[in-house]
C-alpha cells in the first residue's frame, strides 16, 4: 500500500474498514482499524484481501481470497468469512456501502478467475496485474498509475484460433478490473468480430466442440464487459444471429442448445399490419433478441448491472419503435380504420387488436409526457369506441384484449376513459363493464371488470374541476346500475322466509344452485365492488342504501352455502360500521340488520375460522370505537346467543361495554340514544325469543340457553315503561351478567382482549375495574359527568389531536380511584369529537344532498358524514398503480 | 386420473397451469382457506419449510429430501413468490397441493404474499410476462388473502412468518384479525409477517425493514410462557446455515431458499418434527445446473413488436 499516501480523500474513506474477529466466547474483538485493498500476497501469486493499520501501518488481516464460497455480504457494509487460517469468522466493516460493494465486486471477480482456471486449466499469458484500489472512481485516462500498472494491455493478439485462449485470459482477469481498457481494445480492432464469427462458423462446421465451447466463454466474458459500444455491435443485424449461435455451445450443458433454430422456425414476426419502415423492422427483431438472450440464454450468468443494460435497451427500442409509428399518421389511421372496419375477417381482427394492445403496452416505455400525449392521440382517433364494440364481441380473447387496454389507459389518465363514458355514447361501454362485472365468463378469468370499475369510481384520485366527470360517473352508477347488481344478489340467495339455521340454509341454498344462479365469484365481486363504494362515496351510499334497504339485501349474501360469500357479506357490513355514521347505525339497529352476521356467527358454532375473525373483529370494532347504540343493540338483542361465546376476550370486552355504556346513560340522560333502543328491545326480544324456540342446533348448551332465556324474560317486563334507571336496577337480577368476572377466574381460557400498547392501561382497567365500578358508581357519577363535558370544551377549542388527551388536562384521571368510569367518559367525547372534525376531504358534491329531501334527519347528513376518513384498513385495493406509488419498497427483505 | 391430479404433475414439470386452470383452482384453494384459522393448528409429525422465494428447482431438491406431499405433512411458512423465476409454477404446485391434500399441507402467509411487495419484487411481472396479463397475478394476490396468518404444532411450537408483534401478547388475540385484506403497513397482522427477532434488542425496537419491530429475548421468553409454548419457528431473514437458533433455543429461524437469488452462497434447511416434537434439520444444497430447465422466461412465440 505504498500509494496510500497520495490517495485522496474520498479514496481514502472507501477503503477504511474496521475488522473484526469472533472469540470463542461469542463476541467480536475488534483487531483495529485500516484500510483495505485487493492485491497479491507477499511471495504468492495469489491474490488477497489486505488490511493495512492506518496508525501503525503494520498488516491487520492478510487473507489469500478462497475459491470456495465462504464470503458473505451482510447490510451493505459487511463483508465477513470463515477464515481458514485463522480458524475464527472474520468481518470488515466498511465505512462506506461503495468501499464494500467494490470490494465485494474484488471478491467475487477474483473467485470466478479461479474456477475458471480450474476449469479450462489455462496456463499461458503473461501475469496480469491487478489495478491498485485507488484508481476507482476515477477516469481511468489521465489515471497515470493506471496505465502504468496496465502497460502490458497495449493490445489484444489478433483473432486465431490458437489465440483465443490468451484473449479469453486477458479479457477474464483485466475484464474485473478495467472492463472499459478491455472493451476499447476490443472496439479498436475492427476486425475482432468478424474474425470472432468466421472462426465460430468454421469451428462448428469442423464440429471442434474445444473451439466452440472457448468461443462461448469469450463471447460470454465479452458480454458481461457490459460495454453499451459492444453491445451496439455484436446485437447489430449483422453479427446477432452468429452471437446467438455461439452462446448454444455451453460447456455446462451437455447438449447442444437451439437457440437459432428456435428463433428462425418457431418465433413468428406478425405483421397485423404492413410495417414500411426498414429501421423499425430492424429494431423491432433485434429487442426480441435481446430479450431472448437475457431471458432465456444467460439468465443466469448475467449480472444485474449487465441485465439493467439490456433492459435500458430494449426499452429505448420499445420507444423508438413506438414513436416512429406513431408519427406516421398514415399507419395510425390505417389501423384504426381497418379495426373499425365492419368487413375484416374475425382473424384479421384479432391480429390487429393484439397488434394494437402490443402498441399500447410497449407505449410505457415512453417519457410520460409523450405516453399521456400518445393516449390522449389514441383517445381523439376513437379507441374507446373500438374497444366498445371489442366489449361486445363473441370472442372472449377480444373482450378480455379490451379490458386489458382500457386498465392501460386507466393506469395512464383515467380522466380519458371518464370523459368518454359520460357522453351519451359513452354511456353503452359503462354499461357493458357492469354486464361484464355480472356475466358468467365460464372458465375465463374476468375479474378485470371490478378493477376497471373500480378505477373509474374512485374517489381519491382526482380533485377540481375533474371531480366533475368522477361525479358525472359516479351519479350514472348509482341511478343506472346498482339497482343491476343488487339484483344480481337478491336473485341468487335463498329468499328471506327461508330459516337460516346452518343445516337448512345449506340444503336450499344447494337447491339454488341446481338452478343455475349466479357464479360465486360473481357473488364475490358484486360485494367487493360495494365495499368500495361504501368506503369511497358515504353520501350516495346513504341515499340509496337507506331508501332501498340495499343492506338488507347485501346481507343475504350471508345465506349462501359458499363461506367466502358469507365472510363477504361481514366484511360489507363492517364497512358501513367504518363509516361512524349515526344514520347508518340508526339503521342497523331499526331493521336489525345485524342478525344474519349474528347467526352466522352462532351458526359457525366453535369453529375458528374466516367468518368467526371476522364477525369478532366486527364486534372488536364496535366495542372499540365505542358506537354505544350498536354496543347496547348487541347486546340486547344477542346476548342469549353470544353468551355462550362469552370466554372469548372480545365478546366479554363488548359485556363490559355494555354496562358502562348502560352507566354512562344514566349519567348523560341522552334521549336520542335510548329511544331507538327501548324501540328494538321490545321488538327484537321477542324476535329472538322465538329464534330460541326455534333454535334446534345440538351444539347449543343447554345450560346457556336456559339462562339466556331467563335473563330474556326477566328483563322483558321491564321494558314498557322502562326507563334507563329502571333498566339499570335490573342488571344486578339478571343471571349471565353479574357474575362474569368470577368466571373469570375459574376459565383459563380467558383472554383479555388485544390492546394497543397506548390504549392498554385504559383496557385494563375496564377489565379489571368493572366490579368495583358498580358498586361506587354513583359516588363519582357527577364528577365524571363534569369533567366529560369539560373535556368536550377543550376539545372542541383545541380540534388537533383526538387521540391522546390535552395535556394537563386529564392526564391525571389515571390515578382516580374509580377510573374505568372515567375513561369510558373519555372516550365517548372523544367519539363525539371526531364527528366533529373537520377532515377537509369532502369528496362528495353538493348535487348528491338531494337526498336530504328523501331523509328525515337530513340536517344531520351533512355533519356527520364530514367523516370521511381515509379508512385505516383499505378493503383489497388492488389497483396496481396506486399500489405502487404507496408502497413503501421492501428496505431489505432479508439480511 | 383426476384433472387436479393431472395439473400437480404438470406443475411438477415446473409447467405453469392455464389461465382457466388458475382461476378453477384459485376458488377451490378460497373455500378450503376461509375454513382455516388465523392460528391454524397443525399436528405432528410435520415438516416446517421456509421461504421459497419462486426458486421451483431447489424446492424440488426439498421435497427430494423431505419426502412428498402427502407421504409428509408439510407446513410452509410463507414468501413463496418473487425473487425466483419460477414464483408462479412455486406457488401454483403449493396450491393445487393444498386443494388436493388441504389436511397434509399447510400453507401460512408471508410478506412477500402481498399485492404491494409482489409488484415491486417480482411475482407481478412474471405472472405479466408468462401470460401476457396479470389476471393470474389478481387470483393468486386475492388467494394471499385467504392465506392463515400463523400455525400452532401440537399447542407446542408457534409458527409464523415474521415474528411477534406487541399488539399481540396471546395467542387468542389473533382471533380477531379479520385477516381477509392486504397486509397493513402497521398493526398485528403487519408485525406477525414482518418482525425479526435481535440479540441486541430489549423488548422492541425500530426494524429497519421499514415494518414490523425487532424483538429481543425478554419478549420471546414471556410469550412462549404465557402461551405455554415450547419454541416459535419463524422464515424470514436469510441464515447461512440454513437454520439458526436464538435467544437459548426459544425461537428458530428456518430458511429454505439454498443459494438465495441463486447467488448468496447458503445452504437451506427443513425441519423435521416427530410426533414427540422432537426436531431433525435437514438441509440441503441447491438444485444442480443440469436438473433446470433451460427456458426460464422463454417469450411468446409470436410477436408484433
Amino acid at each position: 500500500m505504498g500509494e496510500q499516501g497520495k490517495a485522496n480523500g474520498s479514496i481514502n474513506s472507501m477503503q477504511r474498514v474496521k475488522v473484526y474477529q469472533l472469540k470463542n466466547d461469542g463476541k467480536w474483538d475488534d483487531k483495529g482499524t485500516g484500510h483495505v485493498s485487493v492485491d497479491y500476497l507477499e511471495r504468492s501469486e495469489d491474490l488477497g484481501l489486505i488490511v493495512i493499520d492506518e496508525e501503525d501501518h503494520n498488516t491487520l488481516i492478510s487473507h489469500r481470497i478462497s475459491s470456495d464460497e465462504i464470503y458473505r455480504k451482510q447490510e451493505d457494509t459487511i463483508i465477513s468469512w470463515r477464515d481458514p487460517e485463522l480458524s475464527a469468522e472474520v468481518a470488515l466493516s466498511f465505512q462506506e456501502p461503495t468501499g464494500c460493494s467494490y470490494i465485494w465486486d474484488h471478491i467475487c471477480g477474483v473467485q470466478r478467475n479461479l474456477h475458471f482456471n480450474t476449469l479450462s486449466n489455462l496456463e499461458v499469458g503473461p501475469r496480469p496485474t491487478m489495478e491498485s484500489f485507488d484508481s476507482v472512481g476515477r477516469s481511468h485516462s489521465n489515471d497515470e498509475s493506471f496505465h502504468a500498472v496496465n502497460s502490458e494491455l497495449q493490445e489484444l493478439p489478433s483473432v486465431e484460433l490458437s489465440t483465443l485462449p490468451l484473449i479469453l485470459k486477458t479479457l477474464l482477469e483485466c475484464g474485473v478490473t478495467d472492463p472499459l481498457r478491455v472493451a476499447d481494445l476490443i472496439l479498436q480492432d475492427l476486425e475482432f468480430f468478424p474474425k470472432l464469427v468466421d472462426l465460430f462458423r468454421m469451428c462448428e462446421d469442423s464440429e471442434n466442440m474445444d473451439g466452440l465451447h472457448m468461443i462461448f466463454r469469450l463471447v460470454k466474458a465479452i458480454i458481461l464487459l457490459n460495454s453499451p459500444q459492444i453491445f451496439d455491435r455484436i446485437f447489430g443485424d449483422e453479427f446477432i444471429l452468429d452471437i446467438i449461435g455461439s452462446l448454444e455451445y455451453d460447456p455446462d450443458i451437455p447438449q447442444v442448445q437451439n437457440h437459432r433454430s428456435f428463433l428462425k422456425e418457431h418465433v413468428i414476426f406478425k405483421e397485423a399490419i404492413p410495417i414500411k419502415d426498414p429501421l423499425v423492422l430492424s429494431k423491432i427483431h433485434q429487442t426480441y433478441r435481446i430479450g431472448y438472450i437475457k431471458d432465456v440464454i444467460l439468465p443466469r450468468v448475467l449480472d444485474e448491472a449487465t441485465i439493467a443494460s439490456l433492459s435500458a435497451i430494449i426499452q429505448a427500442n420499445n420507444a423508438t419503435v413506438v414513436l416512429l409509428l406513431k408519427d406516421d399518421t398514415s399507419f395510425i389511421q390505417e389501423l384504426f380504420a381497418r379495426m373499425k372496419s365492419p368487413s375484416i375477417s374475425d382473424e384479421s381482427k384479432r391480429n390487429l387488436v393484439l397488434f394494437f394492445h402490443e402498441f399500447c403496452a410497449l407505449s410505457k416505455s415512453l417519457a410520460l409526457g409523450q405516453q399521456m400525449r400518445l393516449f390522449r392521440d389514441l383517445a381523439s382517433e376513437g379507441v374507446f369506441d373500438i374497444i366498445t364494440s371489442m366489449l361486445q364481441s363473441q370472442d372472449r380473447k377480444l373482450v378480455s384484449i379490451g379490458t386489458d387496454l382500457l386498465l392501460l389507459f386507466l393506469n395512464q389518465d383515467p380522466n380519458l376513459l371518464r370523459s368518454y363514458v359520460i357522453q351519451p355514447e359513452g354511456n353503452v361501454l359503462l354499461g357493458l363493464l357492469v354486464k361484464g362485472l355480472v356475466t358468467d365468463f365460464g372458465e375465463d378469468m374476468h375479474c378485470q371488470f371490478l378493477e376497471i370499475v373500480r378505477i373509474l369510481l374512485d374517489s381519491h384520485t382526482l380533485s377540481g374541476s375533474q371531480s366533475f366527470q368522477r361525479d358525472t360517473i359516479i351519479d350514472i352508477f348509482y341511478e343506472k346500475h346498482l339497482d343491476q347488481l343488487i339484483d344480481v344478489i337478491t336473485s341468487s340467495c335463498p329468499s328471506t322466509n327461508i330459516s337460516h339455521k346452518s343445516s337448512k340454509s345449506a340444503s336450499s341454498s344447494r337447491r339454488l344452485n341446481a338452478r343455475g344462479v349466479t357464479k360465486p365469484e360473481i357473488l364475490l365481486n358484486i360485494c367487493e365492488l360495494l365495499c368500495f363504494c361504501v368506503l369511497h362515496h358515504p353520501y350516495r351510499i346513504k341515499c340509496n342504501f337507506l331508501m332501498n334497504n340495499v343492506i338488507e339485501k347485501v346481507l343475504l349474501l350471508t345465506r349462501r352455502r359458499e363461506k367466502f360469500l358469507v365472510v363477504a357479506a361481514i366484511r360489507f357490513m363492517r364497512a358501513i360500521v367504518s363509516r361512524n355514521d349515526d344514520h347508518l347505525f340508526r339503521h342497523i339497529v331499526k331493521n336489525n340488520l345485524l342478525k344474519p352476521i349474528i347467526d352466522g356467527f352462532i351458526g359457525n358454532g366453535s369453529r375458528y375460522n374466516m367468518l368467526h375473525s371476522g364477525v369478532l373483529e366486527l364486534l372488536e370494532y364496535i366495542r372499540k370505537e365505542n358506537i354505544k347504540i350498536l354496543i347496547l343493540y348487541v347486546v340486547d338483542t344477542f346476548w342469549g346467543q353470544l353468551m355462550r361465546f362469552e370466554h372469548l376476550g372480545s365478546i366479554q370486552g363488548l359485556r363490559v361495554k355494555y354496562e358502562q355504556s348502560l352507566e354512562s346513560c344514566d349519567i348523560k340522560n341522552g334521549p336520542n340514544v335510548t329511544d331507538p333502543r327501548k324501540r328494538i328491545d321490545e321488538r327484537a326480544l321477542e324476535k329472538e325469543e322465538e329464534d330460541y324456540f326455534n333454535e334446534d342446533s345440538d351444539e347449543e348448551d343447554s345450560a346457556t340457553a336456559h339462562s339466556s332465556r331467563t335473563w330474556d324474560q326477566r328483563t322483558r317486563p321491564s321494558l314498557p315503561n322502562g326507563n334507563k334507571a329502571n333498566y339499570s336496577s335490573l342488571r344486578p337480577s339478571s343471571g349471565g351478567l353479574v357474575d362474569y368476572e368470577d368466571d373469570d377466574d375459574e376459565d383459563d381460557d380467558y383472554n383479555p382482549p388485544p390492546r394497543k400498547p397506548e390504549a392498554s392501561g385504559v383496557d385494563d382497567r375496564e377489565s379489571t375495574k368493572s366490579k368495583r365500578k358498580l358498586t361506587s358508581k354513583a359516588d363519582c357519577e357527577d364528577r365524571t359527568f363534569e369533567i366529560g363535558k369539560k373535556r368536550r370544551l377543550d376539545q372542541n377549542l383545541s380540534d388537533s389531536n383526538n387521540v391522546s388527551p390535552p395535556a394537563g388536562s386529564l392526564c391525571t384521571d389515571i390515578d382516580f380511584p374509580n377510573n374505568a368510569q372515567l375513561c369510558d367518559a373519555t372516550l365517548t367525547t372523544e367519539n363525539n369529537d371526531r364527528l366533529h372534525e373537520n377532515r377537509g376531504d369532502d369528496e362528495e358534491s353538493p348535487s348528491s344532498q338531494n337526498c336530504n329531501e328523501s331523509h328525515p334527519e337530513a340536517a344531520d347528513v351533512r355533519q356527520s358524514s364530514s367523516d370521511d376518513c381515509p379508512l385505516a384498513a383499505p378493503i383489497n385495493n388492488s389497483s396496481p398503480d396506486m399500489v405502487v406509488n404507496g408502497a413503501s419498497s421492501e428496505p431489505y427483505s432479508v439480511r | 386420473m383426476s384433472e387436479l391430479d393431472r395439473q400437480i404433475e404438470q406443475l411438477k414439470r415446473c409447467e405453469p397451469l392455464k389461465e382457466s386452470e388458475v382461476k378453477a383452482l384459485c376458488l377451490k384453494a378460497m373455500e378450503i382457506l376461509v375454513e382455516e384459522s388465523n392460528v391454524q393448528r397443525v399436528d405432528a409429525p410435520v415438516t416446517i419449510c421456509g421461504d421459497i422465494h419462486g426458486q421451483f428447482y431447489d424446492m424440488k431438491e426439498l421435497f427430494k429430501v423431505g419426502g412428498d406431499c402427502p407421504q409428509t405433512n408439510y407446513l410452509f411458512l410463507g414468501d413463496f413468490v418473487d425473487r425466483g423465476f419460477y414464483s408462479v409454477e412455486t406457488f401454483l404446485l403449493l396450491l393445487a397441493l393444498k386443494v388436493r391434500y388441504p389436511d397434509r399441507i399447510t400453507l401460512i402467509r408471508g410478506n412477500h404474499e402481498s399485492r404491494q411487495i409482489t409488484q415491486v419484487y417480482g411475482f407481478y411481472d412474471e405472472c405479466l410476462r408468462k401470460y401476457g396479463s396479470v389476471n393470474v397475478w389478481r387470483y393468486c394476490t386475492d388467494i394471499f388473502d385467504y392465506l392463515s396468518l400463523s400455525a400452532l404444532i401440537e399447542n407446542k411450537v408457534f409458527s409464523v412468518h415474521g415474528g411477534l408483534s406487541p399488539a399481540i401478547t396471546t395467542l387468542d388475540q389473533i382471533r380477531t384479525i379479520d385477516r381477509k385484506q392486504e397486509v397493513p403497513h402497521d398493526g398485528a397482522m403487519c408485525d406477525l409477517l414482518w418482525s425479526d427477532p435481535e440479540e441486541v434488542v430489549d423488548g422492541w425496537g425500530l426494524s429497519p425493514r421499514g415494518a414490523g419491530f425487532l424483538f429481543g429475548g425478554e419478549v420471546v421468553t414471556t410469550f412462549n410462557h404465557t402461551n405455554n409454548i415450547d419454541y416459535i419457528c419463524r422464515a424470514h431473514q436469510l441464515v447461512m446455515e440454513g437454520y439458526k437458533w436464538m435467544f437459548n433455543n426459544q425461537i428458530v429461524t428456518v430458511w429454505s431458499a439454498p443459494n438465495y437469488c441463486y447467488r448468496c452462497g447458503n445452504i437451506a434447511a427443513i425441519l423435521e418434527l416427530d410426533e414427540n416434537l422432537n426436531q431433525k434439520f435437514r438441509v440441503f444444497e441447491a438444485a444442480p445446473h443440469e436438473s433446470r430447465g433451460v427456458p426460464s422466461k422463454r417469450p411468446a412465440p409470436d410477436y408484433f413488436l
